[in-house]
C-alpha cells in the first residue's frame, strides 16, 4: 500500500513541512508538502535526507556496544544514577527534543536534583524582538550573518524574495558562497556589517563566535531572527534556557554521569569526553556521541512519535506519527527509569 | 478518437464528482470488477488546497476524491515509477502526468499494460499557499471557508458553504503575479490525449463529463463501466464538440503567448548563481531516474562548488533531460532557490521540438533522443 503523509523537517529549525512516502508499512522517500505555509513544498537536501534517522535506526540497546534488552538497560541507567552523587550528574537536553519530551527531561533532571544542559549553537536567550519570515520579506535593508542561504535555503529563499523586492542585502560571510552571491556587500567582521543597520532592517543569523557577537546583534536598533541548527531549539530555550559554550565545558569538568537526550553533543563540542566516567545516550540511530558512550538506548525518531516543535519565528507547529512503532518514547524510556530510582 | 457525453448512476459520486461523476464512477468500475489492484488519484488531506496522491483499493474510499483540485500541483509518473510498477492501476492524470507517464513508457520504467489512464483536461493549477493568499486578497473572502474551487471560463470560482460563488478573472490574478502556476500558464497541452480517455467540463453539458475517447483501452472503459450500470452515456452535439475544441484553442493561443513573452527573458547564468546543488530539482523529475548511477553525482562533477559550475551541474542536466521535459513543474515548485527551471529546461525543449518535431510524451513511438541502451542496464 502506498500513502504519502504530512510530517514536519528535523533537519533545522526553520520548520518545514515534508511528506513522507510509506510503501508496504515502510519509510521509503519523500514528497513535496506543497500546502505547508513555511516552505510550499521546498525542502533543502538535509530535510529530503532527514528520514535516514529513520532508515539506519538503532534497533537494540547498547551496553560496551553489546546488544542487551530494555529491561537490562533500565536497570543499568539506574545503577548508574544511583551509585553518583546527583550534583555529579548533568542531563543534556538537545533541541532535536519536542516541547513534550523537553518539558519531561526538565522535571525528571529537576526533580532527581541532577544538573540539566542545553546547548543551543552558543545562543542564549536575550529578551530580543525576533523578526518573523515575512518581516525579512518585506524588509528594506537584510543583514546576514553566516551563509544563511546555503545552511538554512528556506530562510534563504526569504532573503532573495526581499531582494527581489528592492532590499539591499549586506552580509558577514566568505565570498565564495551563494549568500555571498545575492548581497550587494560583504564584510569581514558582524561589527562592519551592523553599521548598516537602519530602523527598517533585519537581521538574520545562523552563527555567533561568542555571546559578545550575539549582545552586538540584539543591540542594533532592529529585529532580528536567529537560525538554530535543531529543529526545536527555539522551543526547548523556552523551557530550559540554553547556555553558552564556555558555561556548557565548565559543567562537563565537575560531571561523572552524562545523560544525553538525542544529540550529538561530541561533534558540536571540542571536549575530552573521555574524562567523563559514564556517558548515557538515547538516540534514534548511532552518532558520534554514542560512539564513545558507555550505554545507549534507541528511540522513536520524530517520525514514530506526535509532538510539536517551535520554529525559529516563534510559531509552534504540531505534528502526529507518521508510522507506527514499536520502539519506546524518550518519554516512555524517562517513566520506566524514573520508576527504578 | 471518439467523443461521449457520461454521468454517474451512483447518486453520492453525481453530488460529490466534478461535471457528472463519470471519473471516479469508471474508477469504481475498474476496482469492483478486479480489473485494477487500486486506482492513484488525489484526496484533500487538510483542507482542499491539501491535494495529496492517495492509492485507493477499497471502491468505497472513491468517494472521498471526486472533485477537482486545482490547487493541488501534484505528479504521479515518478510514484508509479518507483512504488507502483508490479500493480494493475488505473489513474488519474493531468497533461503533464501523462507525458511523463508517456516518457517513462519508453524508458521501458512502466508497463503500459498495467496502467489505465484517466486523463482530466486541464487549464492550469495552482501552488495552494500562493492560492490561499490570492482568495484572502482579491476575492476578500477568507481561505478557510472555501469549500470547492473551479477554473472556467477564464476565471478562477470559489464557492463558500452557503453556494455562493465568487470567480475573478485569471489574467487580473496573474498579472499581478498570482493565479496559475508559471510553467502552467506556458503549456499548451490542454488535453492528455495520450490517455485513454480526457475528461473534462469543455463543452458538457450541465451535470456531464465531456469525454474524448483516445483508444480502444479507452472504449473498453466506457463501455465496461456503462454495462456495469454505472453510468450512463449520450453523444455530444457537433455544438458541444465545437465549443469544447474553441476552449482548447484559446488556451493554447494564451499559452504560446505567455511562451513568446517569457522565454526570452529568462537569465540563466544569473538565476544558477543561486544555486546549491540540493539535487531537488533531478530528484523530483518525474522523467529523470537513473540517480544512483547519476553523472553530476561523480566527484569531478560534484566538486565544482557552491554554487555548482554551471556546465558540471545544469549543463549535464540539461544535456540529458531538456528534450524530455514535459513542463510539469515539478523542479520549480522544489527548488529552495526559486529559480525557474522548468522555463529553463522548457525553453530548450521547445527549441529542439521546432528542429525535429519531438514533443515530449506527447510524439508517438519515438524514443527520447540520447536514448541508448545501456540506460536500461542501469
Amino acid at each position: 500500500m502506498l500513502e504519502i503523509k504530512h510530517t514536519l523537517c528535523p533537519s533545522c529549525s526553520v520548520g518545514c513541512g515534508v511528506n513522507v512516502v510509506l510503501h508496504n508499512g515502510d519509510v521509503v522517500g519523500t514528497y513535496p508538502y506543497k500546502r505547508h505555509q513555511v516552505n510550499e513544498g521546498k525542502n533543502c537536501l538535509n530535510g529530503r535526507n532527514s528520514i535516514e534517522i529513520y532508515k539506519s535506526k538503532l534497533e537494540t540497546p547498547l551496553i560496551s556496544n553489546a546488544s542487551v534488552n530494555f529491561d537490562k538497560v533500565i536497570d543499568e541507567i539506574s545503577g548508574e544514577l544511583k551509585s553518583c552523587d546527583s550534583d555529579k550528574i548533568t542531563v543534556v537536553c538537545s533541541g532535536n527534543n519536542s516541547v513534550e519530551e523537553a518539558e519531561m527531561i526538565k522535571d525528571f533532571a529537576e526533580s532527581n536534583n541532577y544538573n540539566i544542559a542545553f546547548y543551543a549553537d552558543n545562543f542564549v536567550n536575550l529578551n530580543a524582538d525576533v523578526a518573523s519570515y515575512e518581516d525579512i520579506e518585506n524588509a528594506s535593508n537584510i543583514i546576514v550573518i553566516g551563509d544563511v542561504l546555503y545552511d538554512n535555503p528556506l530562510i534563504g529563499r526569504r532573503i532573495v524574495h526581499a531582494k527581489k523586492n528592492g532590499a539591499n542585502i549586506y552580509s558577514c560571510v566568505q565570498d565564495k558562497s551563494v549568500t555571498a552571491n545575492v548581497s550587494d556587500e560583504i564584510f569581514d567582521s558582524i561589527e562592519a556589517t551592523l553599521d548598516k543597520v537602519d530602523d527598517s532592517s533585519v537581521i538574520v543569523f545562523n552563527t555567533i563566535e561568542s555571546g559578545a557577537d550575539l549582545e552586538k546583534i540584539y543591540g542594533a536598533d532592529c529585529k532580528a531572527l536567529p537560525v538554530f541548527s535543531k529543529c526545536n531549539s527555539k522551543g526547548v530555550s523556552s523551557i530550559i534556557d540554553p547556555i553558552s559554550k564556555e558555561d556548557l565545558i565548565e559543567l562537563l569538568d565537575k560531571t561523572d554521569v552524562l545523560l544525553i537526550f538525542n544529540d550529538d553533543i561530541v561533534s558540536e563540542i571540542d571536549y575530552d569526553f573521555g574524562s567523563i566516567s559514564t556517558l548515557i545516550t538515547l538516540v534514534p540511530c548511532l552518532n558520534s556521541t554514542s560512539e564513545v558512550s558507555k550505554i545507549v538506548v534507541p528511540i522513536k525518531s520524530w517520525i514514530e512519535n506526535d509532538g510539536s516543535f517551535v520554529n525559529s519565528m516563534g510559531e509552534t507547529q504540531n505534528f502526529k506519527a507518521a508510522i507506527e512503532s514499536e520502539s519506546l518514547s524518550e518519554v516512555e524510556i524517562i517513566e520506566k527509569i524514573q520508576n527504578k530510582l | 478518437m471518439s467523443y461521449v457525453l457520461a454521468k454517474s448512476k451512483n447518486s453520492d459520486i453525481l453530488e460529490a464528482g466534478e461535471c457528472g461523476g463519470a471519473v471516479t464512477s469508471i474508477f469504481k468500475y475498474l476496482l469492483d470488477e478486479g480489473i485494477v489492484d487500486g486506482v492513484l488519484t488525489i484526496s484533500p488531506q487538510d483542507d482542499i488546497y491539501d491535494g495529496v496522491p492517495t492509492f485507493v483499493t477499497d471502491s468505497e474510499d472513491l468517494i472521498n476524491t471526486a472533485g477537482s483540485y486545482h490547487c493541488a500541483p501534484t505528479m504521479v509518473g515518478d510514484l508509479i515509477q518507483k512504488y507502483l510498477s508490479d500493480k494493475k492501476i488505473a489513474v488519474a492524470v493531468k497533461p503533464c502526468d501523462i507525458r511523463s507517464i508517456n516518457e517513462l513508457i519508453k524508458r521501458h520504467k512502466i508497463n503500459p499494460d498495467n496502467i489505465y489512464t484517466v486523463g482530466l483536461n486541464c487549464g492550469g493549477t495552482v501552488s495552494p499557499v500562493t492560492g490561499r493568499k490570492m482568495i484572502d486578497l482579491f476575492y476578500e473572502i477568507n481561505p478557510d471557508d472555501v469549500v470547492s474551487e473551479e477554473i472556467d471560463k477564464g476565471q478562477f470560482i470559489v464557492e463558500l458553504a452557503d453556494g455562493t460563488e465568487k470567480g475573478v478573472k485569471i489574467h487580473d490574478l496573474e498579472t499581478e503575479g498570482f493565479g496559475r502556476r508559471l510553467n502552467c500558464q506556458r503549456c499548451d497541452v490542454k488535453i492528455p490525449r495520450k490517455a485513454n480517455i480526457a475528461c473534462g467540463n469543455w463543452g458538457a453539458s450541465e451535470g456531464w463529463t465531456f469525454i474524448e475517447i483516445n483508444d480502444e483501452k479507452g472504449e473498453e472503459l466506457i463501455e465496461g463501466a456503462k454495462k456495469a450500470g454505472l453510468i450512463e452515456t449520450k453523444s455530444p452535439s457537433q455544438d458541444a464538440i465545437d465549443a469544447r475544441s474553441k476552449v482548447e484553442n484559446i488556451m493554447i493561443k494564451l499559452s504560446k503567448k505567455t511562451q513568446d513573452a517569457t522565454y526570452g527573458k529568462v537569465n540563466e547564468m544569473e538565476e544558477w548563481n543561486r544555486c546549491i546543488r540540493c539535487y531537488a530539482c533531478r530528484d523530483v523529475c518525474p522523467i529523470c531516474w537513473c540517480h544512483e548511477n547519476c553523472e553530476i553525482n561523480k566527484s569531478y562533477f560534484k566538486d565544482s562548488g557552491i554554487p555548482p559550475k554551471p556546465i558540471a551541474f545544469q549543463g549535464i542536466r540539461l544535456s540529458h533531460m531538456s528534450f524530455s521535459c514535459v513542463d510539469c513543474g515539478q523542479c520549480d515548485d522544489v527548488c529552495p532557490m526559486d529559480i525557474p527551471v522548468s522555463l529553463i529546461f522548457d525553453k530548450l525543449q521547445k527549441k529542439y521540438s521546432d528542429r525535429t518535431g519531438y514533443i515530449a510524451g506527447v510524439s508517438d513511438d519515438i524514443k527520447p533522443p540520447l536514448y541508448s541502451p545501456a540506460k536500461e542496464e542501469l
